[in-house]
Parts: structure tokens; sequence; C-alpha cells
């Protein structure tokens, strides 16, 4: 008789899951991914994932909830989770990145769900708190936090000083409403960087909506511009009405409780540290 | 007896515009001024010419111009599907 493999166990945003895996090649290849973003507390959501071939084609996943059922479904991966049990079957490819996907889709509906958001942004961390820099693709996400790691280009030869802020995500950050404020969760969501990320919880100092330019500045932002720019960087993959509202009013809180302003970088330097 | 609107839409007022999130199309909508008076008069379920006294009441707008623009906004939403 084999003995059954323990589940990962992963957290982020406070919210754990558990994934059971016959398979031990599946198993290895999420434990060591995620290794971590292990779950401090005991996890709601658990999975049973079985590895299928799939493409990523559709690219988009599609959310539906119905009668307390959750799918989540993309070429490449097939989730369905019943909402009262909080127990689901994951049926995957065989692949990173397929796990990555499945899990942005996942946790962009349960933040939703929450009161917050995953958000397209970059994420610095400067001083004990975090700030956000939000902005789609070809926005700036990855030149400004590799600005501000000081990540050299592979080609320089100029020696670079040490980090002046942490990066929490070059690309997707976790955004929740806890204890009167809005916190800013570790990110295993990545860009660009490829960072694996760490666990841990900031208070949100800023947002910042993001520009190119020649020179740094900062200036005041308009409500309706960051609006809509949150709506358009907020992850959200589900058509229904119940969560486009939980969308709108999630930055309508975030707008309302937290410090909007615009920033415009060059990619010269790190000096937007200075200003933000 | 005026339009109404389309099902499945979520909409908000958040700074002094409102937001119509049609996520069926995956599309973001803004109103403000006269627009979104209009829209939350539809919402609310209330008739055309009750809609009308309100835009005369907010706006300095004659009852004709407020007619016109009414016509005109609810032919915009019907175009883009946002009203029945």
């Amino acid at each position: 008789m084999t003995a059954r493999p323990a589940p990962v166990f992963f957290e982020t945003a406070g919210l754990a899951a558990a994934f059971d895996f016959p398979e031990a090649a599946f198993r290895g290849l999420v434990a060591r991914r995620y290794e971590k973003f292990p779950a401090a507390a005991a996890p709601f959501y658990r999975f049973s994932a079985l590895s299928i071939p799939g493409s990523q084609a559709p690219f988009r996943p599609a959310v539906r909830e119905e009668r307390g059922i959750l799918r989540l479904k993309r070429g490449d991966f097939d989730c369905v989770l019943d909402l009262k049990t909080g127990s689901g079957v994951l049926k995957a490819a065989l692949r990173v990145q397929t796990f990555d996907s499945f899990l942005r889709s996942f946790y962009s509906w349960a933040l939703l769900r929450e009161g917050g958001m995953l958000l397209h942004s970059a994420g610095l961390l400067k001083g004990g708190k975090a700030c956000l820099f939000l902005g789609k693709s070809g926005a700036g996400k990855s030149t400004l936090s590799k600005l501000a790691a000081f990540v050299p280009h592979p080609s320089s030869l100029i020696p670079h000083p040490s980090p002046g802020a942490e990066v929490i995500s070059d690309e997707l950050n976790l955004v929740r409403f806890e204890k009167g404020r809005f916190v800013v969760y570790g990110s295993p969501f990545w860009g660009e960087m490829r960072n694996e990320g760490r666990q841990g919880v900031w208070p949100l100092a800023k947002v910042f909506i993001l520009k190119k330019a020649k020179r740094n500045k900062i200036s005041a932002a308009v409500p309706g511009e960051a609006l809509r720019l949150l709506l358009r960087c907020l992850m959200n993959f589900s058509k229904s009405t119940e969560t486009s509202a939980a969308a709108l009013d999630n930055a309508a809180a975030l707008l309302a409780g937290a410090e909007f302003a615009r920033l415009e970088f060059t990619n010269k330097d790190a000096g937007f540290l200075n200003l933000i | 007896m005026a339009p109404k609107i389309r099902e499945n839409l979520a909409f908000r007022r958040v700074a002094g515009e409102l937001f119509i999130v049609d996520a069926a199309a995956s599309r973001l909508h803004e109103l403000n001024g006269p627009a979104a008076l209009i829209w939350e008069g539809l919402a609310a379920g209330k008739s055309e010419p009750r809609i009308i006294s309100e835009l005369l009441a907010e706006f300095e707008v004659s009852e004709k111009e407020a007619r016109s623009d009414l016509r005109e906004f609810l032919g915009e939403l019907s175009k883009s599907g946002l009203i029945l």
C-alpha cells in the first residue's frame, strides 16, 4: 500500500487553500513553486487536483457562479468548487504557468467577495508600507519595479547600490480592507521579474497612477480618472452582475479610503523613490 | 412610459460621476450631469415627464431643450444596448 502524499497548503491574502495531488510530479511542481506561501490558517478551500492535457486556448478564463457552484474554466484548466463545503476538483495541465493562472483566476474571484481585489499593478514596500502603481500592459510596472530594486541590465558594468525598496510584485498585487484600513498582501504572482515573492501584510500608503515621462513628477489624481483605471486594472473574469457590482463597490471604497496621486517617472534611475 | 434599463448591468455614482459596468460586453460607461440624472431616473422607474421635471429643477434648460436632450440620450443608450 502506498501512503497518500500530504496536501500542499497555500495561503495568500489571508485565504488558505489545500490541494490534494494523487500525482507526485504535479505535487512536486506546485509545492516547489509556492513554498514561500504556506498556509498558517486551516484552509476553507480544498481541491483535488488532477493533471489533464490541454492548451491555453481559450486564453481568457470563464468564471461562473450558479446555485452555490463556482466554475473556472480555461483551455488548460477546469475547476468546479462547491461554495457551501469549500471542496472542489481542479483538472489542470501539468505546468506551473497553468496552475499559476488558475490561482490568479480563483483569488481574483475570492478577493472580490471579501471586499478586496487583485490589481494589475507594481507593488513596492518602503518604510514598512506598501505603495501600488496602477497600470495595464506597457504602463511601466516592470520598468519601475526593476528600477526600484536596482536590477541591473545584463550588459551593465555599472555597480549598483543596495535596493531602496522591496518589490512586492511587478504584476499583480492583493488588496484587502482589514481593521478599518486597506492592506497589501505578499504576492506570488509576478510578471517579467519572475520572482517567487514572499508572504507578508503591509498597510497601504498610497496608490499611484503610473505614466512614463522624461522626468519624475507627482501631481494630484482626478477621482474619475483614478476609478476608471482602477476598474481596468482590477482582475475580474466573471460576467455576473453581482461580481461587477462588487468590483465597483470595492474600487469605490479603495478610492474613498486610500490616497491617490499621479506619478510620472523616467526610466533613467530610481529617483522617483524620493517622491513617493 | 420610460424605457427600462437592461438587466445584468452594475452601476454606482462615485465622485460625482456615474459608472456603469457592462460585464457581458466588457465595457465601462461613464455618465455625468444630466445624463447621470436621467440614468438614475430610469433606474428608479420614473416616467419621462418626471425625469424632465427633475432636469428642469436641476439644470438651467428650457422644457423644450430638456425634452430634446432626453430623447437624444435615450437614443444613445439604446444604440449602446443599455436600455430595452
